[in-house]
Parts: C-alpha cells; sequence; structure tokens
C-alpha cells in the first residue's frame, strides 16, 4: 500500500460548543489534486488550519506521508514537507517581493538561527529568491515593495511563497478569490504547472475553474463531509445539490 | 533612497566627533555625561531588539542592567572576586536570568508581554529594597573600584569615556549585524506577521527567546559599565522610571533604527543631567518634548529628521506620498 500524502482519521474541532469540524475522514494519494467545496461555514477553512496545525484538534489524527503529526506545530509540519497559502493575504507589506521569497526560503535553513552571517550576501539564496519569481512571472516586480503591488500579483506571491519552498504537499486556500478574470487566468496557469509530485488540496468556489483543476473532489457541510467523489459522481450526486440549492 | 556614500560619510563624522569629543569638551564633567550617555545607549539599544525588532514591548529592561550591576560589584567587594571573573559571572548570570525570564514572559504576547516583564521587574525592585543583608536595601551597595585593563586607569574620565566607546562601538556593530542576520529578519518577521511565520517553517516562540536573551546580555554589559561609572548601585537601577526612562529613549530616537536609541539615549541623558540643573521640574520638560515627539515625528527623531531632509532636499518638488513612502523605507532599514 502507497503511502498518503495526508491522511486523516475522525477528526473533530470544537470552538467552545459548537462543533466546526465533526467526524471528518479523508485520504489523499500522493500527488493529487483534491478540492475542497461547501458552503460559508462548512468548516473547509477550520480543517485547513487542523491540517496545517494552526488549531489543535479536539478529536481525531492527521499523518502527513505517514507520519503522526497531530501533535506537532505548524513549523514542524513546513519542515515535513507541507505549505500553504491564506485565504486572507499574509505577507510583509513593507519589504520587497524578493525579500517576501527570501523569508520564505529562509524558514527551512538553518540560517534562520544565525545572529551573525549577513543574508544580504548570501548570494544563492537571492538567486533561488528570483528563481522562484521567475516561475510564477514576478521576476519584474522583484525589487518592489508588496505595497506597491496589485491585488492579484499579491495572490501570486503567496503561491511563489510556498513553492519555494519546494512543498511535497501544497494546501491553497481559495487562491482565485478576489481576482479579476485575467488574473485568475494568471493564477490558474501557474497552479497547472505545478509538477504532478505535488499533492494539492484546495479549497475553491469559482467551480468552473475548481472542477477542472481537481482529481477528486470533496463536499463538506456543517463540519462534515458530505459527498466524496470524482467530478462526474460529485456533479450527479444529489447531495451536492441540496448542500448548494437547498433542494 | 540615501547613498551608501552619504551614509558611510555621515557615520565617518560621527565617530570623528566622538573621539575628538573629549579634546573639544574639556570639562570632566560633560566628559563623565558623555560616558553616561553611551552607557544608556547599550541599553537603549538592546531594548530597540525587542521593541522595534521584536514588537515585544517590556518595562522590565532595567532588571539586567541592575543585576549586572548588583552582581558585579557584590562579587568584587564582598565574594572576593577579581574584576574579570566578577565582571565575567555577572554577565553571565544575567544572561541566564533574561533566559528564565524570557521564558517566563513569552508566555504572553502584546499587553500580557508588557505586564509580565513588569512584574518579574518591580519584583527584583523589590528583593533589592527588602533584602539589606544582601543588596544593602535602601543605601545600595559601593565600594566599587574600576578595574585597570591592560594598565588602563579608568579613574580617568576620558580613558573611561574611551573604554565606554569601545562597548558602544561593539554593540553598535554587533546590533548592525543581527538586523540583517538570518535571526534578526526572522525576528522582524515575527513582529509583522507571526501565524505566517510559524507557516514558514520558524519556531516564533524560539527566535522571540533567543532574542529576548540576546537583548538581556547586552543589557547586563551595560548594567556592568554603570556599576564601573558610579561604583556605587541602589534599587533605583531597577525600578520601574529606568526600565520606562529607556523605553522613552527607543521611542524618542526611533524604535527599529541602528541610531535611534542612541540619539533618544541623548536626549534624556542631557536634560535629566544638565537641564534639571537650570530647572527644578526638568521632567515636565522630557514630558513636553516626548509629546512635540509624538505630533511632529511621530515615527522618532532620527526617521523623522531623516523625513523632513529628504523632504528639504526634493523641495520645491515634494511629493507627499514620496514621504509617506520614504518613512517606511526608514523604518524598514
Amino acid at each position: 500500500m502507497t503511502i498518503s500524502a495526508l491522511e486523516v482519521t475522525g477528526l473533530y474541532r470544537y470552538f467552545g460548543g459548537l462543533p466546526a469540524v465533526r467526524d471528518v475522514t479523508m485520504r489523499i494519494p500522493a500527488g493529487e489534486r483534491r478540492l475542497l467545496l461547501g458552503p460559508n461555514g462548512a468548516g473547509k477553512t477550520t480543517f485547513f488550519n487542523l491540517i496545517a496545525g494552526d488549531y489543535p484538534p479536539s478529536q481525531g489524527e492527521i499523518r502527513i506521508f505517514g507520519q503522526n503529526v497531530t501533535r506537532k506545530s505548524a513549523n514542524q509540519r513546513t519542515h515535513l514537507g507541507m505549505a500553504r497559502t491564506y485565504q486572507i493575504i499574509t505577507l510583509f507589506p513593507k519589504n520587497t517581493v524578493l525579500h517576501n521569497v527570501v523569508i520564505s526560503l529562509v524558514g527551512l535553513r538553518e540560517c534562520r538561527f544565525n545572529p551573525w552571517s549577513d543574508l544580504r550576501r548570501q548570494t544563492a539564496l537571492w538567486d533561488e529568491a528570483r528563481a522562484t519569481l521567475v516561475l510564477v512571472g514576478l521576476e519584474h516586480l522583484a525589487d518592489q515593495t508588496v505595497m506597491e503591488t496589485s491585488y492579484g500579483e499579491r495572490r501570486r506571491l503567496e503561491i511563489a511563497m510556498a513553492l519555494a519552498q519546494k512543498p511535497k504537499l501544497l494546501l491553497l486556500d481559495e487562491p482565485l478569490a478576489g481576482l479579476s478574470a485575467d488574473e485568475r487566468q494568471d493564477v490558474q496557469r501557474l497552479l497547472q504547472s505545478i509538477p504532478r509530485d505535488v499533492t494539492i488540496v484546495m479549497i475553491e468556489h469559482d467551480m468552473d475553474v475548481a472542477l477542472a483543476f481537481a482529481d477528486v473532489i470533496t463536499v463538506m457541510q456543517h463540519g462534515q463531509v458530505v459527498v466524496e467523489g470524482s467530478r462526474a459522481d460529485v456533479v450527479a450526486d444529489p447531495k451536492t445539490r441540496e448542500v448548494y440549492l437547498g433542494q | 533612497m540615501r547613498s551608501p556614500v552619504s551614509t558611510l560619510s555621515l557615520s565617518l563624522i560621527g565617530l570623528v566627533a566622538l573621539l575628538v569629543m573629549p579634546w573639544l569638551v574639556t570639562s570632566e564633567y560633560y566628559i563623565n555625561i558623555a560616558s553616561q550617555i553611551a552607557i544608556a545607549a547599550i541599553l537603549a539599544l538592546s531594548l530597540n531588539l525587542l521593541v522595534g525588532w521584536g514588537g515585544m514591548i517590556s518595562l522590565g529592561h532595567a532588571a539586567y542592567l541592575g543585576v549586572a550591576a548588583y552582581l558585579s560589584i557584590y562579587l568584587t567587594t564582598q565574594a572576593g572576586f577579581g574584576h574579570l571573573t566578577g565582571a565575567l559571572i555577572a554577565i553571565g548570570a544575567t544572561t541566564g536570568l533574561a533566559m528564565i525570564f524570557g521564558y517566563l514572559a513569552l508566555r504572553a504576547s502584546g499587553l500580557g508581554f508588557l505586564m509580565i516583564t513588569l512584574a518579574l521587574g518591580q519584583i527584583l525592585w523589590g528583593v533589592a529594597y527588602r533584602w539589606s543583608s544582601l543588596t544593602g536595601g535602601d543605601n545600595g551597595l559601593g565600594g566599587l573600584k574600576r578595574p585597570h585593563p591592560f594598565g588602563l586607569n579608568l579613574m580617568d574620565p576620558t580613558t573611561f569615556y574611551y573604554f565606554v566607546l569601545v562597548f558602544l562601538g561593539i554593540a553598535l556593530l554587533c546590533m548592525a549585524r543581527f538586523m540583517q542576520s538570518g535571526l534578526g529578519q526572522s525576528l522582524q518577521g515575527t513582529r509583522d506577521q507571526p501565524r505566517r511565520m510559524h507557516a514558514l517553517g520558524y519556531n516564533v516562540w524560539l527566535i522571540q527567546w533567543l532574542s529576548f536573551v540576546f537583548a538581556g546580555f547586552w543589557g547586563a554589559v551595560a548594567g556592568l559599565l554603570y556599576a564601573y561609572y558610579n561604583q556605587f548601585v541602589s534599587p533605583q537601577a531597577l525600578h520601574l522610571t529606568t526600565s520606562a526612562e529607556t523605553l522613552l529613549m527607543v521611542i524618542a530616537g526611533g524604535t527599529g533604527t541602528l541610531l535611534g536609541p542612541v540619539v533618544g539615549a541623548a536626549l534624556v541623558v542631557i536634560l535629566k543631567n544638565v537641564v534639571s540643573a537650570y530647572i527644578t521640574r526638568w521632567l515636565i520638560l522630557l514630558g513636553v518634548i516626548f509629546v512635540v515627539i509624538v505630533l511632529f515625528m511621530p515615527e522618532g527623531l532620527v526617521p523623522g529628521a531623516r523625513r523632513v531632509l529628504r523632504a528639504l532636499k526634493n523641495s520645491p518638488h515634494t511629493d507627499k506620498d514620496a514621504d509617506v513612502s520614504s518613512i517606511v523605507r526608514d523604518r524598514t532599514q
């Protein structure tokens, strides 16, 4: 049996008495593109935050590439090959675009604890950051501060920061949210270009884009998994229509 | 953007001014004031590490100044240690104290962090004040004679000034390197986006703790020099007002800048020592000056002065937007 990129068993998360995630069990094989769908308040982002290690689960187990990470912190999970983006863009606005990617790269290196060596002189690091920006088409903005860039460019920078860490498991929380039609196409192309050996779990509301992207779709409602399967299965399932149309 | 040439020339002018100062100002009184400024600047630089680059506002930083001063005086005058051993133990033990205080204080952030540092500082002040058999209580500890490192007579104000200046130079160099290092950049990241930094693989707590300990170390160095300068220490060194004064130096000079704490230290020490000789209510004047700084240069004197100079230089083509971005750039440098 091959090791899953992500395996979640009986996951619960309560906020006070309110269950935000209830008994979620999921297995995502390596290389799969998994889409999480569901209306607002379905528990998708909470589920993401549980996988990423932002919240500890109330109950259940999370495994990344076979390793139990349930009690591991977010930064430990990142060192195991996981990276994520945020629904609300979370960057370093006063720093340059290039510097943001460098910060991302340093996160996985020992030099993050070095109080003496000058980061500016580590040319290999900056070259690698520039190469990542070329990958996402932001190289021309490398020396601009993030606050001087557009919303769409910031979305791409978020993804660039995640890709810079060469993740094996990538969590994308609504990467197309708030983008114009042109910007959506740019980000879509970028997502399609990510190598297949990277497992992607994505939350997205744009059904056309999302369905075209995903191998397997999981529909959530009230913190639970309602439907799971291929695109055709999920679209045909009456529960999907019930979740979205209330029929 | 400032050109490297202008930065270098300004730094050289500053360095030359500090070196020739004792020849220009022959009065021992003013040379001693300069030594006090240098010691206060080292303490302010160490606090700036937390406040400016770490976003951790501490009201207990006097703890390191006071503990290092008490330890060095006690060890050399009562426990029979030599100056060097006493100094090394004092700095080592105070850094150890910073490890413990950091562990406790970093259990909280923001206001909680501030309150814990305040409480820890006040506990030490209470111990120094009440444990008379060890600390001398309100009378403090005295009797320390300045050391003679490499045959230098530190009793001479000018020699002592240069001695302190060497430490200030090393502190500035270390802070400048720290600011651009992996740890320094990580610390600034944890200040701006702690959650993001976690997700990028940084152990936010550990980075803040290491920086806290580094700041404690430099606080201890300032404490040692404080003990040598005064040859005496009292609970006042550990008091909240000392911590608040240091915080004022950092904010007035400009948080997150290298020269800001030095300028802030000069401002407060001069007001405290020189102006207080002429104006009894000097604290009111200090308050007024602080309000004026907050109103007209909220970013602090150093970044504020840079902004004004840049605006004057660019005049009459001054662009308001350019000014705003320059404030941001200054604070990130």
